[in-house]
């Protein structure tokens, strides 16, 4: 069977509409990873043990297990639970999202607590002695300082996830890789179409390095303001 | 204005402190002295439980050091100056000075401010308002440091060996504002390594060794007459 390189192009369109689809579930996963990874971080180190425990074991779950098996699970293992005969139409969509985001969640939170824990003591010290109370000095003084430093390590977690997001394929949803594989479906030609939704993911991710590289200067220069 | 009685640190096993009984009385200026790991540090921290005590009473300005809400209350009323400064790198001088007061005591952000600017003036760093603390050298952030703690608007002044951290041509600069502190009349007590300070500035040494107050009495005769062979030893290798 010859190689029809034409195709890459031809499919180029389709393609990108997948491209479209990962971003939005990337950007969904990326939101709620954060915001959730900043409250599992203050849990991890509040000084309630409970809290401590819960967040600890949320953590070693989303981490410790694959995200294909995660996906499997809410994807098809909650329709069960939920007795449906058939899912409504956008459910794969944002189990998805919800499943990429929660995952997240439990990295994001072992960044912001390294970022955290990177603060000199003497911050919250200085600040306790003001009389602020410790989640004024969190606000206040620690965050915003740990904040700058986990930029790069966030950034490597939100290129982390728009690959992974090449997963929830198997959710039948439309974004790149199933896309592409549609297409190959269609054409029976793997090599131009594969080949094409690989040099679209390098493409994005090459592209957010180099927002993040930006924003990164930006907060650089702040600091010496 | 400060009570300690019978107060005991442990770190572990360690014994830091030994029972320490310490009366402080409003306007005195109490330097405390001694070797390193005497306890002069993790004394002063516990005046503000910055350190946990491990036993015994402290009451400041009428407030004993027993609840949390008591806690945040004594913290308002004593001003701490650290030996690395510990700034806010992330804000401006200015800033530094007025947060406190914005987000503790609820003051407007102009008035909040325009202090801030008095005390930036007062310690000499009026021109530095709008400097990041990066941008100042190290006599010039412990000032900022100390309108920092001013600003909340202390009864109370803990410095805890404040000039330590500094090249020695700055150490000038900083004891002078501690000297104008003092000699307005705000109660202070400073662990400081400077004897020079503690004899011109200071009402009463304080000498502590191995977690106990050895000795203490007026500055003249502790250092001309230290009568504790211990005392007598400390003072004899740095004077």
């Amino acid at each position: 069977m010859t190689i029809n390189w034409g195709l890459a192009l031809q499919t180029l369109p389709v393609l990108l509409q997948g491209a479209v689809l990962t971003l939005e579930l990337t950007a969904g996963a990326v939101a709620i990873g954060v915001v959730l990874g900043l409250f599992l971080a203050l849990g991890r180190l509040s000084h309630t043990g409970v809290l401590r425990v819960v967040c600890r074991a949320y953590i070693d779950f989303f981490r410790g297990t694959p995200l294909l098996a995660q996906l499997f699970l809410t994807g098809f293992g909650l329709p069960q639970l939920f007795g449906w005969q058939s899912q409504p139409e956008n459910y794969p969509f944002i189990a998805a999202t919800l499943t990429m985001g929660l995952n997240s969640g439990a990295y994001v939170a072992e960044i912001f607590r390294g970022g955290i824990q990177s603060i000199d003591r003497g911050q919250t010290e200085a600040a306790r002695s003001l009389g602020m109370s410790h989640a004024q000095a969190l606000r206040y003084i620690i965050l915003p300082q740990a904040i700058k430093r986990v930029i790069p390590p966030l950034g490597n977690e939100f290129i982390a996830m728009l690959k992974d997001s090449s997963l929830v394929a198997i959710l039948a949803i439309e974004e790149l890789m199933y896309a592409g594989k549609i297409m190959v479906g269609r054409t029976f030609q793997p090599l131009p179409i594969y080949l094409m939704v690989t040099l679209i993911y390098l493409v994005m991710t090459v592209i957010i390095s180099q927002i993040l590289a930006r924003v990164e200067r930006w907060l650089g220069k702040s600091d010496l303001r | 204005m400060i009570y300690v009685k019978n107060l005991h640190k442990y770190f572990g096993q360690l014994e830091v402190l030994k029972g320490i009984d310490c009366h402080v009385r409003e306007k005195e200026v109490v330097v405390v002295i001694g070797p390193s790991g005497s306890g002069k540090s993790t004394f002063l921290r516990c005046l503000n439980k910055l350190e946990e005590p491990t036993a015994g009473d402290i009451v400041i300005d009428g407030i004993p050091l027993n609840s949390e809400v008591n806690v945040n209350a004594i913290r308002r009323e004593v001003g701490m100056v650290f030996q690395r400064f510990n700034l806010f790198p992330h804000m401006t001088a200015l800033r530094n000075v007025a947060l406190a007061p914005e987000i503790v005591r609820g003051t407007s952000k102009k008035e909040a401010e325009e202090a801030g600017l008095e005390l930036l003036d007062k310690v000499g760093l009026s021109d530095k308002a709008h400097e990041y603390p990066e941008r100042l050298s190290g006599g010039q952030q412990q000032r900022v440091a100390i309108a920092r703690a001013l600003a909340m608007r202390p009864k109370v002044m803990l410095f805890d060996e404040p000039t330590s951290a500094l090249d020695p041509e700055m150490v000038g600069e900083v004891l002078a504002v501690m000297k104008t502190l003092a000699n307005e009349g705000m109660t202070m007590v400073v662990v400081t390594h400077e004897m020079g300070f503690a004899r011109e500035v200071g009402d009463r040494v304080i000498f502590m060794d191995e977690g106990v107050i050895v000795e203490e009495g007026a500055p003249d005769e502790v250092f001309a007459n230290p009568r504790n062979p211990r005392t007598q030893a400390f003072l004899s290798k740095i004077l």
